[in-house]
């Protein structure tokens, strides 16, 4: 409880790595190994503030000493904790990738800085307790992705970049209207004082129309069904990590966002929110794994497939109940590991290409060419990221299965699985175009070194552990996270609002 | 009064922000885009700028009136902050467009459709 500073820690470890990242613009070796230092240091706060959490409860921080709900606070509680503690992780994979690289985008001064202040805005709007504060961070993660897709080796890039800022700065704008609602009617910013006063019962006009309006944004942002045009656009073009990071964590915050609209501000109208959810869900996954199944372009392949896998998440919020908000919470924790692995992986084998690119045409059979590890890193990824067992995409899976079984929608459960096999279908035939095929020499020259494995090799590596040595830990660690952000009251008095005069 | 004043501004900075961020032209788009952040400005001004009858932080109000809010100050400088930031991005990238594509009709810059 109290003053703790890891909480902030966690969020100025990556500021201070950007800007110390600046000041050694001329060399970019060195500004690399900032980048990887400051991500674990960041990695380090925020492993102490989980631990802190499952230990002690609610870790907070107010800024500048301002009690709220008058200042801002910073609140890591088990579902930020477990959030943030997840982006940390795998933004060091992001930094090993990078150190490693040989993309020409990644020698320009500004990459590092950017990478650095995205994960600032991932951190920073899981970890704060101030609606407000939430909107600053969720653009300033927008702004340097955007950066950074814009100056990617890819040249469409560019063009990706301009059509994600203006749709998403729609989804800004309905953010900031829901959150101007929201102080309209309830006369304060803090998540925990909107909790406390839409607990004892009172709805104000705005109310309902401000979770609108927070819901449409967030789903803007993990581009689920009618909002999900600019995303495998995007994903596909970015930089190999920022791809990767795009499409595992960045997407995170919008489930992050709407998993505290339905459990902390907006209890009573949860059920209609998940009704919506669960549907919108479902056709995700539904379009996500056929669109994926016919795409033409390794990377384009695997973002169809995080928009089908945000579905099974959303799914899983939507039929709301213990079981499977545990599976939905352990399946964005899963999926987030195997995606960024896998588009390592594909950035891996693209990086092999003479002109870069991962399209099916130019990367059939280049297998022949990558060290074998690779191959087998692939099928282990693919395998994960369709549920077989032992990974941990099966745990995944199956903790989401039994939340479905648990609510006895039999409908949507089927879809889920067939949709399982979908992936099963598409993942093992990226691997076989890949590896398995004889080269066609005229059509696929490549180059006799690439990107280095180490990277998805980490990130692969901690898919198998947390799916054969941590499965149970995880899931009691998320059973624990749901059964406290089942209770908004531990929430709101871990704040500690003082809500008298000074 | 007043409140219907700002209702019908709000409402027609949307419209007109909207119906530019639709154009074809990239600038105007990116104008409609300033225009739309401009509303939601002026949404945060409407929506407590008005309820106290004196400003805030001074010692000699009289009990029991009210004094008005000092947060969306802060609330509305950061928005424009924000909103500036993206605004200027947006401007950076038309402009590159504008380089590389000699044009800035949005018909034209659409090499991602395969």
């Amino acid at each position: 409880m109290g003053e703790n500073i890891f909480v902030l820690g966690t969020l100025v470890a990556p500021l201070a790595g950007a800007v110390v990242a600046l000041l050694f613009a001329k060399n970019n070796h060195a500004q690399r190994l900032v980048g990887l230092i400051s991500s674990i240091v960041a990695w380090i706060f925020s492993t102490r503030v989980l631990l802190q959490v499952h230990q002690t409860g609610v870790q907070t921080y107010e800024l500048g000493s301002w009690s709220p709900p008058y200042g801002i606070v910073l609140v890591a509680d088990s579902l930020g904790g477990l959030f943030a503690f997840m982006v940390t992780t795998i933004m060091i994979g992001g930094m090993l990738y990078t150190l490693h690289s040989h993309d020409r985008c990644m020698t320009y001064p500004v990459f590092v800085p950017l990478f650095l202040l995205m994960e600032v805005g991932l951190v920073g709007a899981m970890l704060t307790g101030d609606l407000f504060t939430l909107f600053v961070f969720m653009e300033l993660m927008v702004l340097a992705s955007v950066s950074l897709t814009a100056i990617s080796d890819d040249q469409f890039g560019l063009e990706a970049a301009l059509k994600y800022i203006l749709i998403s700065s729609m989804g800004t704008l309905f953010l900031l209207l829901g959150i101007g609602a929201m102080y309209a009617a309830l006369g304060t910013l803090n998540m925990a004082d909107m909790a406390r006063i839409l607990l004892t019962g009172e709805r104000p006009f705005l109310a309902p129309a401000s979770a609108l309006m927070l819901l449409c944004a967030f789903l803007l942002k993990s581009a689920v069904f009618p909002f999900h045009f600019w995303q495998p656009d995007f994903h596909t073009t970015a930089p190999t990590p920022v791809s990767a990071m795009l499409s595992s964590i960045v997407v995170k915050v919008g489930v992050y966002g709407i998993i505290r609209l339905v459990t902390l501000l907006f209890i009573v109208e949860a059920p209609l929110l998940q009704r919506w959810l669960a549907l919108l869900g479902i056709i995700g996954v539904i379009f996500g794994s056929l669109g994926a199944l016919r795409t033409y372009n390794a990377k384009r392949m695997l973002a169809y497939s995080t928009f089908a896998q945000i579905g099974f998440i959303l799914v899983g919020i939507g039929w709301g109940n213990t079981l499977a908000m545990i599976g939905a919470i352990v399946y964005a924790f899963n999926h987030a590991f195997i995606k960024s692995s896998l588009l390592m992986l594909m950035g891996v084998v693209a990086s092999y290409t003479k002109v870069k690119t991962a399209n099916f045409a130019s990367i059939v059979g280049i297998g022949h060419k990558l060290p074998p590890l690779a191959g087998w890193l692939v099928l282990v990824g693919g395998l994960s990221l369709a549920g077989v067992p032992p990974l941990n995409g099966f745990i995944s899976k199956l903790a989401l299965i039994r939340g479905g079984v648990a609510q006895q929608d039999w409908v949507n459960l089927i879809l889920l699985v067939s949709a399982g096999i979908l992936t099963l279908i598409y993942m093992v035939r990226a691997w076989q175009q890949i590896f398995q095929r004889a080269p066609i020499l005229e059509t696929t020259p490549a180059k006799e070194t690439g990107d280095s494995l180490l990277a998805p090799m980490l990130l692969i590596s901690i898919c198998l552990i947390l799916g054969i040595v941590l499965a149970e830990p995880l899931l009691q660690l998320v059973t624990e996270t749901v059964r406290e952000i089942g209770d908004p009251n531990t929430y709101i008095s871990a704040v500690r609002l003082r809500l008298e005069g000074p | 009064m007043i409140e219907f004043m700002f209702a019908l501004a709000i409402g027609m900075l949307f419209g007109i922000g909207v119906f530019q961020l639709l154009r074809r032209d990239l600038i105007k788009a990116a104008i409609g885009f300033a225009i739309l952040f401009s509303a939601i400005n002026l949404f945060f001004v409407a929506v407590s700028a008005f309820d106290g009858e004196y400003a805030p932080y001074v010692s000699n109000v009289e009990a029991g009136r009210q004094t008005s809010d000092p947060l969306i100050q802060a609330l509305i400088l950061t928005a424009i902050v924000v909103s500036f930031g993206s605004f200027s991005l947006v401007l950076g990238l038309v402009n590159i467009i504008s380089l590389r594509y000699g044009t800035v009709d949005s018909n034209a810059v659409n090499n991602l459709k395969h």
